[in-house]
């Protein structure tokens, strides 16, 4: 086991309420491309300078959104952004690299399975996300050892990817079938409307 | 009904099968889904969106392959990404929702007249409720249907070498007959029996495009329906003045797309086409995606509609208008629609611009362009990654002829929507 959690946090159940009771404006739609409603690289530069860490322009740059296959990460981002806002962050002074791989790689891990929304309103996935954000700056529950909060975390994790996996497959089978229903005889034959386009 | 329809002594040659496919739960369901679209208002106020949209969104988020991994739903129309034909192209199974029944299937087949031909998922209900925008369309000119049990209540016209021919029982209407007819000479043992055998099936409606009635009108049938539903392509005033002079009836001007049906229909007090669908929104975009200014064309991009198993959200649809509301009604100003093109070829007859889709139809092209000059020959423009050229210029001359003109263009980027049949040839458009 590594001791890569090696600090106490805060409690669990306070970062959970936290992520709870998140505020619309951190659940609004991420601008895109001129679109939605929140700046995610303006609220990325203001959590940064919060915590004490000056972020470049080009550091915010991949918070802009480029296209709407951002859309999730940003969302969740966001998300990260209201939970790294508590209180206890700021006296923790995490490392600005630690924190630079949460907001961008931690976000897109998370988000590539999982709908922003779930964040908040499932509870295993609210705890996912919290545990994966005291993990990346090597800080675990406080009252859990290390190896008890690897564990949960893990375990937490590989539910998700696991579902993530079956629902991928299912999905797949399912647009299989569909191209293949189409694609039958009857299915041409069947079109019985009054006007053809 | 079925046996008269196939069997009289002037029929077609029927080339395929089809059928209703109603279960008697379908029936109830198409029946009231027709009271409700003839009951229903549609439009919204000026600067608002209808309030069932965020439902639609919701439910596409939640039900739809291609939505769902974009996270949650916005709460916004703005904010949900607009999609075109060629994301529908690169894979339909995406946009069909988890509800849709797999097993009851059935496909829409586009034209291909301003693209690639694609498959469009829907069902035997959606099918058949085409038949409650007609009535509302009809409705406006104070037209109610009667036919009923033992009549023929629509024919449908086409005028291809290679038409999807048919025939079919309507059972909202007491079963009375549907007709999907070839007019081109080759579906017929005598050309004489074209207009014999409309005249003994004499529906209350024909429906048809632009290049079909052209050629109904050549016949000269004696037959009388009480209206003319006209869809797919633009329709000429000269065309339409001359087919209600001869039919004596109105023509209806539908704008339909097989990817959301009948969406509207041209009113001339309304001064433009008028929305057909209650529960259908419609939105102009510029090219950034943006909505344009009250008054300002745009493309048009549809919301909703009745096909729940290819429901849309924002699908740009590749044609263009501006949009007025008149008391809440909306309706579509200058409606560019799809300009129907018939092609000369060697043989010296006319070949109508689907024959060309058909053909091309197993190459993978994205999109092409066929342009023909006045003298005849071909100029054929294809994207420059597309390799098969020896196999396309094979597949036009098989159409068009041993000895015909075929230039082709490589083109590295047609820049979005291109019109893609033309011609300088005198006739060209009916």
């Amino acid at each position: 086991m590594s001791n890569r959690l090696s600090r106490e946090g805060p409690p669990l159940a306070s970062l959970l309420h936290r992520l709870a009771d998140t505020p619309v404006d951190f659940l609004a739609e991420p601008c895109i491309r001129g679109a939605g409603q929140v700046h995610v690289d303006a609220v990325v530069g203001d959590l940064l300078t919060s915590l004490g860490v000056a972020a470049t322009a080009r550091d915010l740059e991949r918070f802009a959104g480029r296209g709407t296959g951002d859309r999730n990460m940003l969302a969740v981002t966001l998300l990260l952004c209201w939970v790294l806002a508590d209180s206890w962050f700021a006296s923790a002074a995490p490392a600005q690299a630690d924190l630079q791989r949460l907001l961008s790689d931690g976000a897109s891990e998370l988000a590539a399975a999982t709908a922003a929304r779930r964040f908040v309103d499932d509870p295993d996935r609210r705890e996912e996300l919290v545990r994966v954000t005291l993990a990346a700056i090597g800080c675990r529950p406080a009252g859990e050892s290390e190896a008890q909060a690897e564990d949960r975390l893990t375990s937490l994790s590989a539910a998700e990817r696991a579902r993530v996996v079956e629902a991928a497959r299912a999905a797949e089978l399912r647009a299989r079938q569909i191209r293949e229903a189409l694609r039958k005889r009857v299915a041409e034959e069947s079109a019985d409307k009054w006007t053809r386009e | 009904m079925l046996r008269f329809l196939r069997e009289h002594p002037h029929a077609p040659i029927y080339r395929n099968e089809s059928g209703n496919r109603l279960t008697a739960a379908d029936l109830e369901r198409v029946r009231a889904f027709e009271r409700e679209v003839l009951a229903a208002d549609v439009g919204w106020r000026a600067g608002e969106e209808p309030s069932w949209i965020q439902a639609v969104i919701e439910k596409c988020y939640g039900d739809v392959p291609f939505y769902r991994r974009l996270g949650a739903p916005p709460h916004r129309l703005a904010d949900v990404p607009a999609i075109s034909r060629a994301d529908l192209g690169r894979d339909i199974a995406q946009f069909v929702p988890d509800s849709a029944p797999v097993d009851r299937l059935i496909n829409f087949r586009t034209s291909g007249t301003t693209g690639h031909p694609l498959l469009l998922a829907s069902h035997p209900v959606v099918a058949a409720s085409y038949l409650a925008f007609h009535k509302r369309a009809l409705r406006r000119l104070g037209i109610e249907l009667r036919h009923g049990r033992g009549q023929v209540g629509v024919v449908l016209l086409g005028h291809q070498r290679e038409c999807f021919t048919y025939v079919s029982v309507t059972p909202t209407m007491g079963e009375s007959g549907l007709a999907k007819v070839n007019l081109h000479e080759r579906d017929w043992r005598d050309s004489n029996d074209r207009g014999k055998y409309l005249a003994a099936l004499d529906p209350e409606v024909i429906a048809g495009d632009p290049i079909s009635f052209a050629e109904l009108l050549s016949i000269r049938p004696s037959v009388r329906p009480r209206a003319l539903l006209c869809t797919s392509m633009a329709l000429s005033v000269a065309l339409r003045g001359a087919l209600e002079e001869y039919f004596k009836c109105p023509v209806l001007d539908l704008y339909s797309l097989n990817e959301a049906g009948p969406v509207a229909v041209f009113d001339e007090r309304a001064g433009g086409h008028v929305l057909l669908q209650h529960r259908m929104f419609v939105e102009l975009l510029d090219g950034d995606g943006a909505r344009v200014v009250p008054g300002e064309r745009g493309e048009i991009t549809l919301t909703g509609g009745f096909n729940f198993c290819l429901p849309l959200l924002r699908y740009r649809t590749g044609d263009y208008a501006s949009l007025r509301l008149d008391a809440g009604e909306p309706v579509l100003i200058d409606l560019a629609g799809r300009p129907p093109v018939r092609f000369r070829t060697m043989r010296g007859e006319w070949i109508n611009n689907i024959e060309v889709t058909h053909a091309f139809r197993h190459f993978p092209l994205a999109q092409f362009v066929l342009h023909q000059n006045v003298d005849g020959a071909l100029r054929l423009r294809l994207p420059e990654s597309f390799r098969d050229d020896a196999d396309v210029h094979e597949a036009l001359l098989a159409l068009f002829g041993a000895n015909q003109l075929v230039e082709i263009e490589r083109v590295r980027d047609f820049g979005g929507k291109v019109v893609q049949y033309t011609s300088d040839v005198p006739g060209a458009q009916p």
